[in-house]
């Protein structure tokens, strides 16, 4: 358990939201993350990077049990969320998800209008009493989205009409509207544009002061520009989780060196 | 020579060709297959290919054209001999084939010489004999100018039958010949052969086309021809359906309304049973059913959808419709007098839609992005919210198609009727009452004895064109609403 030295100290002490222990995941026979430990801290932006099937995504979506909708996946091991195991039985996925958000690799706004995409998640759980209500979560959480210039005037318009940067950020409005806890992004830039991109970056950034973000990348230079805490998987490892400034310029294990500099992944 | 034997001639002339045409090309570069254009055996495709087309097309044209032709020619003589005999040309052209045909076989089955059958002259009894003798019998009717007009016709069609085999042949022959020629190691056998596949593909899709628009014209012409000798008005707007089978006519009461009333209330009820039925399964297997009992269930429900649909009738006559008036007959509400009803062919018809209607809304289910649901659960919504308020409307459009299209089936449906809603044509709204649909309508105008001209059998060719308009509308309109889903997702 204690293996990873240089993940210790600085981790621990800070404000920790997220505590995984001992995670490990099997899909079949396949042993997709092996023993991964790591503490993530709140309000702040938390980078996993690593080479393709490394487990980073697989280890994200521990985070809000979007595995239990696969069926051969087999989890062992304790994430707590603030204190609390959020794999115990007492536990349902269902209200996890509501505190602990997602936004996907390809933007996947519903076949709703604008409006509908995100009042979508307070309406299923209940979080306002009237429709002016409700129109004042919508209009908050997509000025959070940074989104709300742009389409305050067609709300009604379907939201799979829109450019790939304004459904992504419709999208992470979405997931806002339902004010998780904690925001999981599975490589939220890479179906988009680099205009698109620097959007949503900026908008990761703001996203920072409310919540804990956890962004799942390939770009290197993304995660530099966004995150404090950067953490390398490789072949279902955890190799090497600490500021993302030592990552980067002074990474203490080798396999870490030889993926940022290009010679592994 | 039959046809038989030109065809086999023909593909013989072809199959040289491709060894020709493959051995000339390979001789011409040493056997040295790279300095071709194109593979050798696109040389001798290409070969074939001029062997083939020519002469098959015009050995088509030939035979198709040529018994009109002959037929022409002896109308116009059978017209100039005896225009006054009292006998309609067309009956006399049926014995005159008869004849002919009877001298064909006669010849073929050397029961006669060739010059036999041409010379014959007014001995009747004696061409009766021995016509007798193949087996064609010959009525009393056949009189000299007759027998005269099937020498004629016998004739003509053996002198044709020999040009036609001689100019097939002589046709493939020369495609071989011209083919072989330009078969060089230059040529482009490779893009001839292509334009060569392409032209059959587009010309087995011209077949699928024309032939719609002619079942379209030949309803179109009879109808016409219905509505000369009866009223459009009377048709269409008319409320009862009464036909006289005396054939004297002018008694008919002929309206389409009652057989749409019919068609559309059986097809509510089959869409009322089908539709939930249909999409709650549809729901189930491709949301909730795991991969087991999906791969188990779906053949199955799928079966379904392959039983006859006269089989379905047997059902309803012997089973739901006895069932139906145990419940709701004479000895409890006393709703029910028989057991054929709208009630029992529509729900037959209905469990006959389930399937239609399930697998197609699972696939299009199927077809909704996985991301979406990924989408919906990563907010925190459960299963069952996705389902209804996710999937669903993503997926309603090609659902609405689905169902159009089991509704144009439902339209279309024939011997469910037939054996379970019976055949009384009437305008009610108890479902527990006898009806009867445009199908099976047109059915039993166009069975029996009925004469063709007569506006009792015509009026099946007004129904089969308005039945035609109402499903083919149901279908662009289904198509249409699947297309414009489609591109919502590619």
């Amino acid at each position: 358990m204690y293996d990873l030295p240089h993940a210790r100290s600085d981790v621990i002490n800070s404000d920790c939201k997220i505590s995984a222990r001992n995670v490990q995941l099997y899909y079949g026979d396949n042993h997709a993350i092996k023993d991964v430990t790591a503490n993530i801290a709140d309000k702040t932006v938390t980078a996993f990077i690593g080479p393709s099937g490394c487990g980073k995504s697989t280890f994200l979506r521990c985070i809000n049990r979007m595995n239990d909708t696969i069926d051969n996946a087999r989890m062992e091991g304790t994430i707590l969320l603030d204190g609390e195991d959020i794999y115990d039985s007492k536990v349902d996925p269902v209200q996890l998800r509501a505190r602990v958000g997602m936004v996907f690799q390809k933007p996947n706004p519903f076949p709703k209008s604008i409006y509908d995409n995100v009042a979508y998640g307070p309406k299923i759980h209940g979080m306002v009493r009237n429709r002016s209500e409700l129109d004042e979560l919508v209009e908050r959480a997509l000025r959070r989205g940074a989104i709300w210039d742009e389409l305050k005037d067609r709300l009604d318009e379907p939201g799979t009409g829109l450019s790939g940067g304004q459904q992504q950020r419709l999208c992470i409005a979405r997931a806002i509207a339902t004010e998780p806890e904690v925001l999981l992004m599975d490589e939220p830039c890479s179906a988009l544009d680099p205009i698109a991109t620097a959007q949503i970056e900026e908008l990761i950034d703001e996203l920072r002061q409310n919540y804990s973000v956890v962004i799942v990348t390939h770009s290197m230079q993304q995660a530099a520009r966004v995150s404090q805490k950067t953490a390398f998987f490789h072949l279902g490892n955890l190799v090497e989780y600490a500021d993302t400034g030592q990552i980067f310029t002074n990474p203490q294990d080798p396999r870490t060196e030889s993926y940022i500099t290009g010679r592994i992944g | 020579m039959p046809l038989s034997w030109i065809l086999l001639v023909i593909f013989a002339i072809a199959a040289a060709g491709f060894w020709f045409g493959t051995s000339r090309v390979l001789k011409s570069v040493d056997q040295n297959v790279r300095a071709l254009h194109s593979l050798p055996s696109y040389y001798g495709g290409n070969v074939s290919m001029w062997v083939l087309v020519p002469s098959l097309g015009v050995l088509a044209f030939w035979s198709l054209a040529q018994p009109l032709f002959i037929e022409s020619r002896i109308a116009y003589l059978l017209e100039e001999r005896m225009s006054n005999q009292g006998v309609t040309l067309g009956l006399m052209m049926t014995e005159v084939r008869r004849v002919a045909d009877g001298l064909d076989s006669a010849v073929t089955e050397n029961v006669m010489t060739t010059e036999e059958a041409r010379s014959m002259r007014v001995e009747l009894t004696d061409i009766r004999n021995r016509l007798a003798e193949v087996g064609v019998a010959l009525g009393a009717n056949v009189t000299a100018p007759i027998v005269h007009a099937a020498q004629q016709y016998h004739q003509l069609s053996a002198t044709g039958n020999m040009f036609k085999s001689i100019t097939v042949i002589a046709l493939a022959l020369a495609g071989l010949g011209y083919a072989l020629l330009r078969t060089t190691k230059d040529f482009r056998a490779r893009n001839a052969v292509e334009r060569g596949i392409l032209a059959i593909l587009l010309f087995a899709a011209m077949i699928a086309i024309m032939t719609t628009v002619g079942i379209l014209f030949s309803l179109i012409f009879n109808t016409l021809e219905f509505f000369k000798i009866y009223s459009i008005a009377n048709f269409f707007f008319g409320l009862e359906w009464a036909p006289s089978f005396s054939g004297r006519g002018g008694s008919s009461s002929l309206s389409v309304i009652p057989l749409l009333w019919g068609t559309f209330y059986i097809s509510i009820i089959a869409l009322i049973v089908a539709v939930p039925v249909g999409i709650f399964s549809a729901i189930y297997l491709s949301e909730y059913a795991t991969p087991k009992v999906r791969a188990f269930a779906k053949p199955l429900l799928e079966i379904l959808a392959g039983i006859p649909t006269i089989v379905y009738g047997l059902f309803a006559l012997l089973t739901v419709g006895p069932m139906l008036v145990t419940v709701f007959g004479d000895n409890t509400v006393g709703w029910m007098s028989g057991g054929t009803a709208v009630i029992t062919a529509g729900l037959v018809m209905g469990i006959m839609l389930i399937p239609f209607v399930s697998s197609l809304s699972d696939d299009i289910i199927n077809a909704v992005p996985q991301s979406l649901r990924d989408g919906s659960y990563g907010l925190g919504a459960t299963q069952s919210e996705t389902i209804r308020q996710v999937v669903l409307p993503a997926a309603l459009p090609g659902i609405v198609g689905a169902i159009l299209l089991a509704a144009s089936r439902a339209i279309g449906e024939t011997m469910i009727v037939v054996l379970g809603a019976g055949a009384a044509a009437r305008l009610s709204l108890n479902p527990f009452d006898a009806m009867t649909t445009v199908t099976a309508k047109i059915v039993s105008q166009l069975t029996g004895d009925s004469d063709f001209a007569s506006p009792e059998a015509l009026v099946a060719f007004a129904l089969g064109t308005t039945l035609f308009v109402l499903t083919l509308a149901l279908n662009v309109l289904a198509l249409y609403i699947v297309r414009r889903y489609r591109e919502q997702y590619e």
